[in-house]
């Protein structure tokens, strides 16, 4: 199995390869010795200031290379504001993922074993009646249905942006992200209901038939943990949008798995005699939920509540502020705001009120320079001139 | 839309109560908010926005009492008549009580004030709550679909086509009670506005007072005629536009409100909020199953070998109500997705500000919600060398909010 390179590190503070909370620091610290040069080379690249002084700084040069800028000119000619044929996008998204990344490829390999699996358990639970089989089936397809999503977004998040969508797609990973983290707390949810249930009915309507089912459902889903070994954290530190995608993914296999490792273990407790098993094995299985997925939601929920980029502390942007409103031309600096696109891209923009008759241009390249050490790379500057 | 300052008290106008003004600085105030803490509306649009909200929330806190109360009538009911039906109906109002905590809970906090955190405020928690809102309606049908999947397999006897009958006609009543409730927009939140002649507040026409030697220096500084302070009247954007002298500010701001009050309600009165609109879909999505248990039950009572028919009418009318969450879903997306408001036309926009002299190009136009009707818009605009910068921001800054009603507009001028 081919080591994964460790990708861009966008708006790196402080994290270093080793730091435990990326996806890849196992295997970084195996790499380290071989490819330090070059990734850190191409990093340099992007955080070096590139308005040094030998710079004749005509224009506001363009964020870095890895962004694609809608403008009017691009799109057809039509101008109205129609969004593109929703087909015609599926059917471009599955063309992305034939040839897709390796990620995306073990999802798809993942979602066509559980959809042969759970439609073997589905036919064969109608077939010899037993209700239970159907219901993990169903269980086991909403599952699927929401990998299957994850496996869209994969494909769909590549798209370059356009006139509807000037920020282009990545949003969707996070969107995917956190759509799992939610259905993730809605299971724990309805497993701890599953636990009140069996608390309050006769234990003895326990179905012992749904081992076999339980243990094929461990084995498909340690698969699937297996695939995405990388992303074994709790609290990982995103850097990109398919950080948080995958790490998703890896919840939902992981969950699924404690679940039928939970229903195996309170089968076999209650086979030994012991008492109320099944609710202490689904009270225990829900809190585990519960814990694994919260950082996750937390982390998606704030990305897409719009708030301050996690990564950059608060002391920082003031430190910014002040060096901005400490230059003798720059008379106040507001409403200053900042929100992350996807993890990584962080998006800004801020009034500045200068003295009149200051000349805007050092000034602006002050400002976007300063940002982008901190790897702000969209910024827009609004300079008012006091009259 | 809210232009960035507002008139707060009638009475006190000539008083400091204005809070656009930043520092010193005479004409400041129109382009930059000079709040402490700035959160993303002035107060003006916050006590707007707080009555829609208030409103919304005593309509919600309404919804969920009543269905508690039925709630708990079921319970009991379903517990002394033993019957699984009523006690599964009872569930789904449970349901019912969830969604509508999300959706208060989601009204509730996107009240509070923006913190250095969350510098946009939190607008957002609408969209996010109206999205798990519909992800439950989204569970709930899934649920609903597979328990009548269960209830054909295990070729269960009692189905008993009566009783599906009764319960789902009780909980249609009681379902259309609350869709009348959350869907009834008559004027009562709106009337508040105008009637209370203390609260010199107009949420249709906002104007802003400085002291008449602001005024003066206002129109020094600016030679085309263009109006300086804008009075955003609440239609449609690319209607006509007024353009006052400075002088009209301190006259009669009651008598030129008036006629202007009964457009702004009309357009606030189209535009249900989110969550309660989220609340609304629920309670249809549970009408409509219930009118597709009505009819299953009322066959299977009439032929009762026909329970195939149960199985059926579940998954058309589940389709139904998924159906009806589409439309919603697509706003909550794209508003998610930063993705430009399907009201405003994004290449128009830019045209038009190409088309001002001065401006040679455009790039990096983007326009996004914080949530439905919060627009905002940063872009960069490159101009001639040696023009005046502060006056094309001024151009660009006025038709942007004339033609297209955005006011949270940060344009980067380069050269």
């Amino acid at each position: 199995m081919t080591m994964e390179p460790i990708q861009t590190l966008n708006g790196d503070f402080g994290f270093t390869g080793n730091d435990r909370r990326f996806a890849f620091s196992r295997q970084a610290s195996f790499q380290q010795p071989r490819t330090p040069i070059s990734t850190d080379s191409t990093d340099l690249g992007l955080r070096k200031p590139f308005l040094s002084r030998t710079d004749s700084s005509i224009d506001i040069p363009p964020p870095g290379p890895h962004h694609h800028y809608w403008s009017g000119h691009d799109d057809k000619p039509s101008g109205s504001l129609e969004r593109s044929n929703f087909s015609s996008f599926v059917l471009s998204v599955f063309r992305n993922i034939r040839s897709g990344h390796r990620y995306m490829k073990r999802l798809f390999f993942m979602i066509s074993l559980n959809v042969a699996y759970s439609t073997v358990e589905l036919l064969i639970g109608l077939f010899t009646g037993r209700v239970g089989l159907v219901s993990d089936a169903v269980h086991l397809t909403f599952g699927c249905g929401l990998l299957t999503f994850s496996l869209f977004v994969m494909g769909a998040s590549r798209k370059k942006p356009d006139g509807d969508y000037t920020y282009g797609y990545k949003r969707l990973e996070v969107l995917s992200a956190f759509t799992n983290a939610l259905f993730l707390l809605f299971m724990s949810f309805s497993l701890a209901v599953e636990a009140l249930h069996a608390f309050i009915q006769d234990e003895s309507e326990h179905k012992h038939y749904l081992n076999v089912s339980a243990v094929t459902n461990l084995f498909v889903n340690l698969i699937g943990v297996w695939f995405f070994r990388n992303y074994a954290r709790i609290n990982l530190a995103y850097r990109n949008a398919e950080d948080m995608n995958c790490h998703s993914v890896f919840l939902h296999v992981l969950t699924d798995s404690i679940r039928s490792a939970g229903l195996i273990l309170a089968s076999w407790l209650l086979s030994i005699g012991v008492e109320n098993a099944e609710v202490l094995c689904l009270g225990l299985v829900s809190v585990a939920v519960f814990t694994l997925v919260l950082p996750l939601f937390r982390a998606t929920g704030g990305i897409l509540l719009q708030m301050a980029p996690p990564s950059i502390p608060t002391t920082a942007f003031s430190k910014c502020l002040r060096q901005i409103s400490a230059r003798e031309d720059i008379l106040e600096v507001s409403q200053a705001r900042f929100w992350e696109l996807v993890p990584g891209h962080v998006v800004g923009s801020l009034s500045i009120q200068v003295k009149k008759g200051v000349d805007d241009r050092p000034i602006l390249e002050f400002v976007h320079r300063l940002y982008h050490d901190f790897g702000v790379q969209d910024l827009t500057v609004q300079i008012d001139h006091a009259s | 839309m809210h232009p960035l300052f507002a008139l707060m008290d009638a009475h006190s106008s000539h008083h400091g109560h204005i809070i656009e003004i930043s520092g010193d600085l005479p004409d400041a105030g129109r382009k930059i908010c000079g709040e402490a803490p700035c959160g993303f509306s002035d107060a003006g649009s916050i006590s707007l926005d707080s009555k829609e909200r208030s409103t919304s929330m005593r309509k919600l806190l309404v919804a969920v009492i009543l269905c508690v109360i039925f709630m708990t009538v079921e319970l009991v009911g379903g517990i002394k008549a033993n019957s699984l039906a009523i006690l599964t109906d009872a569930a789904h109002l449970l349901s019912d009580v969830a969604a509508f905590a999300i959706s208060l809970f989601s009204l509730w906090a996107a009240g509070w004030e923006a913190t250095p955190r969350q510098s946009y405020g939190f607008y957002r928690i609408e969209i996010l709550g109206a999205l798990v809102s519909i992800q439950l309606i989204w569970l709930l049908t899934g649920i609903i679909v597979y328990q009548a999947i269960d209830r054909l397999i295990t070729g269960s006897q009692e189905v008993d086509g009566f009783l599906m009958f009764i319960v789902a006609a009780f909980g249609l009543v009681v379902n259309i009670i609350m869709a009348v409730l959350l869907g009834h927009d008559h004027g009562h939140g709106h009337g508040h506005d105008h009637g209370h002649g203390h609260h010199g507040h107009s949420h249709g026409l906002t104007v802003s007072t400085h002291d008449l030697t602001k005024d003066e220096h206002h129109h020094h500084t600016h030679e085309h005629g263009h109006d300086t302070h804008h009075h955003n009247e609440n239609h449609s954007k690319d209607a006509h536009h007024h353009s006052h002298e400075g002088h009209i500010h301190h006259h009669g701001q009651e008598g030129v409100t008036e006629p202007l009050l009964g457009e702004s309600k009309d357009k606030s009165k189209k535009k249900r909020n989110i969550n309660v609109q989220g609340a609304y879909l629920h309670v249809l999505g549970d009408s409509i199953q219930s009118v597709g248990v009505m009819i299953g039950g009322a066959v299977i009572w009439y032929k009762p070998e026909w329970k195939i028919v149960d199985l059926i009418c579940t998954l058309f009318f589940s389709l139904i109500v998924l159906g009806t969450t589409i439309n919603m879903l697509r706003n909550i997306l794209e508003v998610l997705m930063e993705s430009t408001p399907r009201e405003i036309d994004a290449t128009q926009l830019e045209r038009g500000i190409l088309e001002m002299e001065e401006v040679v190009a455009v790039h990096e136009l983007h326009i996004w919600a914080i949530t439905v009707g919060k627009v905002l818009l940063a872009c960069h605009v490159k101009i001639n060398r040696d023009a005046d910068a502060d006056m094309v921001l001024d151009k660009v800054v006025d038709y942007i909010r004339r033609v297209y009603n955005i006011s949270h507009v940060t344009i980067q001028i380069e050269r």
